[in-house]
């Protein structure tokens, strides 16, 4: 049987401090301007695959009600398309916001449901960081054998089927100058205080 | 039909019939060729024709060539109401040189083809409307319009910005102007806001400028605490009777330097101060604010102790070297003559205690967005320090919208600024305390130049938007963090929650609505209002500040809820509507007026009673009805009332109407 679950939210339910501090985050500077006009859930192709528009994600990020937007899947569904960026009438990245809200999460030591997205987007980081170009069979090979490894052989016509069009490459891309890669990254100062990885 | 012209017999009629297509509109349920064809064989008519759009300069163009080429002396103009055109077709009657009123307008589009399924039957319908048409129009005679002088002044019923922006602009016209003002002075409800949204603008250092200017204009004569209790006459020509309430201070003496305001035996305030909306106590003698205009004191005889019959030292009396105090003043009656008048009689705040759950009155920290804008004022009773009544600085403000407004309970409609006027309470507040600041609102509505902008503003900078009618103000604590302060339930549309805030301060946006005797007003004036109470305007598009009466103009709230620069627009162009109608000197009235048939009168008084306008009085040496042709609107209330049949209205004669029903019968 199903639960009763409290819907109503206290003061003690928010955090007030949240919204400040993802407006400090790159691309999120605008977050407080949001009218509520859902036309990013409209345009996203995902949203209704989310468990919460990308509209109540901004709500709910802006009057700091931190566990709930931590904890939706809405921010590890987003594809980064930037449709939603694009069509913002007050011009809110929310991509930016998404990925703002991802790295808290991490932060907060928060799984998603799904274990891929988070492994996806490490395997992305590390390849970036490592290499300085994404190559993208390494990136799905790893992945896939660090979040569904049992999966991986009923996946692979899948691959091979990208092979085949041009979609995966067996090379691992790399920068030629490694040293300018290193030197660029050292450079980079943290995002929030902390490296977001 | 045989005619009998009783006008001039020895005339031969010769009508023109003109039928219009207006584009499809007519045409297209209505075989308008047909009916052309149809009426040339009509008695009388001399040339018949369909045009497409009869009110164009080429349709008019037809009606005057074919006066002078077939010397028409009768014009039928099938097409819409006369409402629309009917002047247009009597100018163009009047260009091919015959009287205007020799001209009738048949209804078949409204009455007609709008109205219509069938083709064949609307064709016949206007056939028969036809033939009535050109039935009555042989007994049209000519007719003149009548002219009467217009007084060159103008009486404006209230003194807040729309009164103070139409007489301004009337007496620098050079119209005098007679601004007449219930309180002791002017300004209105402006003059108790802090600052006016969206651009923050001072409203005291905007406003008191134009105060000032009325005080001293040489074209205004302004009465302050006086009242408009009479008002008769018509257009161009007004008789209004003017209470001036007793200040028992001599005007002419008082400088308004406040000594007997400080030597009053009472010490300190003993009644609700109205101009801050008693957030504070004032003394019986008092000026509403340090700039008030006139600038001179009044004394509220219902507190003070000498004029209430008390004991009182008196020391106001020698307090004053002007010996300006007279106990002895009374109330008079001023009379005057003008004509216009505009009534800019304002709005009230709804009483936020008829929503008893949001706690106004039993929460002591519930306040009204009037009280707030009196806090906020460096010049109002806390000095602009924001306070919670136990002397608090409030850490968080709920600010609820739409109190009691788009309310089927209370008012239905959107009070138009709470909105705006929350923004900026928003603003200041957390301006003055840095409170945190919660708005609650069903639609945020920011239609204006600039509005959108500063709820952009708003935004930005971190207040809170809640979507969602506030469901309760309570002080019963769910939680420890609720504990000592007031809660404000309510379900966040947009987050999908309900939510309790808790708050040290709420303000509630009430609306606006209808001031509480604007049926008397209403009366005094015979204007009408609309359902809800707001004076009602001749037309919502096209005549926004004329009203049913000529010469009886409206300005601001008090035909409807609006902001400040919709107000000195609307004021502006009420003031423009006057001086079109004071400076040609004269007014051209209609001459469809009813006029009795004295050998026929018996005096039985029955007209009197029934005209709605007060046009009948009674002659009481011949004992017969006189009909005052200036205030006739030529309803025909009367004409159809008289027993003896003596009252007849010209374009409405018995006659004429009984052809035209006879010939409508005739074809049907």
């Amino acid at each position: 049987m199903a639960t009763l679950e409290r819907e109503i939210r206290f003061e003690s339910d928010r955090d007030p401090e949240f919204a400040a501090q993802i407006r400090r985050m790159p691309g999120c500077e605008n977050l407080n301007r949001c009218i509520q006009c859902a036309t990013c859930s409209g345009i996203c192709p995902l949203s209704t695959y989310m468990d919460m528009t990308p509209r109540r994600v901004i709500q709910l990020a802006r009057d700091g009600f931190k566990a709930d937007v931590l904890n939706c899947n809405t921010i590890w569904l987003c594809a980064s398309c930037y449709q939603c960026q694009v069509e913002c009438p007050k011009e809110i990245g929310i991509t930016d916001v998404m990925y703002a809200l991802k790295c808290k999460a991490i932060e907060a030591g928060i799984k998603p449901k799904q274990a891929a997205p988070q492994t996806l987007y490490r395997e992305f980081y590390n390849l970036g960081t490592k290499n300085g170009r994404i190559s993208e069979g390494a990136l799905m090979v790893n992945t896939v054998i660090k979040t569904q490894p049992a999966r991986f052989w009923s996946l692979k016509m899948l691959g091979l089927r990208l092979l085949r069009t041009g979609r995966f490459g067996w090379k691992i891309e790399r920068m030629p100058q490694q040293s300018v890669l290193k030197a660029a990254i050292q450079a980079t100062p943290p995002i929030n205080g902390k490296e977001s990885s | 039909m045989v005619s009998d012209n009783s006008h001039n017999p020895a005339e031969e009629v010769r009508i023109g019939f003109f039928i219009c297509h207006c584009g499809v509109n007519i045409a297209s349920k209505i075989d308008v060729a047909e009916v052309a064809k149809f009426a040339e064989t009509l008695p009388g008519v001399v040339v018949s024709r369909d045009y497409k759009y009869m009110c164009s300069d080429a349709g008019q163009d037809l009606i005057v060539e074919d006066i002078k080429n077939f010397r028409l002396n009768r014009i039928v103009v099938a097409a819409c109401s006369p409402f629309l055109h009917e002047k247009t077709f009597r100018t163009a009657t009047q260009r091919g040189g015959i009287n205007p009123f020799l001209c009738h307008m048949v209804n078949i589009r409204e009455h007609g083809s709008w109205v219509a399924e069938d083709r064949v039957t609307a064709t016949e319908k206007a056939k028969a409307m036809a033939q009535g048409g050109v039935g009555r129009v042989r007994r049209h005679v000519a007719l003149e319009k009548r002219r009467e002088p217009v007084l060159q002044s103008v009486l404006v019923v209230g003194g807040g910005i729309a009164g103070i922006q139409a007489a301004l602009t009337l007496a620098n016209a050079g119209k005098h102007v007679y601004l007449v003002e219930r309180e002791p002075t002017i300004g209105g409800h402006m003059a108790q806001f802090d600052k006016t949204f969206p651009t923050l603008d001072c409203a005291a250092c905007i406003l008191t400028p134009k105060m000032s200017e009325v005080g001293s204009h040489p074209n205004i004569t302004l009465w302050a605490y006086s009242e408009v209790i009479h008002s008769e006459g018509y257009v161009g020509n007004y008789k209004v009777k003017v209470r001036r309430k007793a200040r028992y201070i001599n005007e002419d003496e008082c400088t308004g330097c406040m000594e007997c305001v400080e030597h009053c035996s009472f010490k300190t305030g003993v009644v609700d101060d109205e101009f801050n909306v008693g957030l504070v106590k004032r003394k019986p003698v008092y000026m509403s604010f340090p700039q008030a205009v006139p600038k001179i004191v009044v004394i509220d005889p219902l507190t003070c102790a000498k004029l209430s019959g008390g004991k009182c030292e008196e020391s106001c009396i020698p307090a004053c070297d002007r010996q300006a105090l007279d106990f002895t003043q009374t109330e008079r009656v001023e009379e005057i003559e003008v004509g216009a008048i505009i009534v800019a009689t304002g709005f009230k705040t709804f009483d936020a205690k008829r929503k008893p759950y949001y706690g106004y009155g039993d929460f002591p920290n519930v306040y009204t967005s009037l009280e707030i804008e009196r806090m906020v004022t460096s010049s109002g009773p806390t000095e602009g320090e924001v306070v919670c009544r136990d002397g608090r600085v409030p850490k968080s403000v709920g600010i609820v919208h739409c109190v009691g407004s788009r309310d089927h309970q209370t008012n239905r409609w959107c009070s138009r600024v709470c909105c705006m006027a929350s923004l900026k309470l928003a603003y200041l507040l957390k301006e003055h305390t840095g409170a945190e600041i919660y708005n609650f609102y069903i639609d945020m509505r920011t239609p204006g130049k600039g509005y959108e902008e500063f709820y952009e503003r708003l935004l930005e900078e971190g207040n809170h938007f809640i979507r969602g009618r506030v469901a309760e103000v309570t002080d019963f604590a769910m939680r420890p963090e609720e504990e000592n302060h007031l809660i404000i339930q309510v379900e966040d549309t947009l987050s999908g929650y309900v939510r309790r805030v808790p708050v040290d301060m709420v303000v509630l946006a009430v609306g606006i609505e209808p001031q509480a005797d604007a049926s008397v007003v209403r009366r005094l004036f015979n204007i009408s209002c609309s359902d809800e109470g707001f004076f009602l305007e001749r037309h919502p598009k096209l005549a926004p500040v004329s009203t049913a009466t000529e010469g009886v103009y409206l300005a601001g709230c008090c035909q409807g809820p609006r902001d400040i620069p919709d107000t000195v627009a609307q004021a502006g162009a009420a003031a423009a509507e006057a001086l079109a109608l004071l400076d040609p000197g004269f007014v051209e009235m209609e001459p469809m007026t009813a006029y009795v048939e004295n050998e026929l009168c018996s005096g039985c008084k029955t007209c009197q009673t029934m005209c709605p306008y007060g046009a009948i009085s009674n002659d009481a040496e011949r004992k017969i009805a006189v009909i005052n042709p200036m205030l006739c609107k030529g309803c025909g209330t009367c004409v159809a009332s008289c027993p003896s049949g003596a009252i007849h209205q010209n374009l409405f004669d018995d006659q004429e109407l009984f052809d035209e029903i006879q010939e409508v019968l005739a074809h049907a």
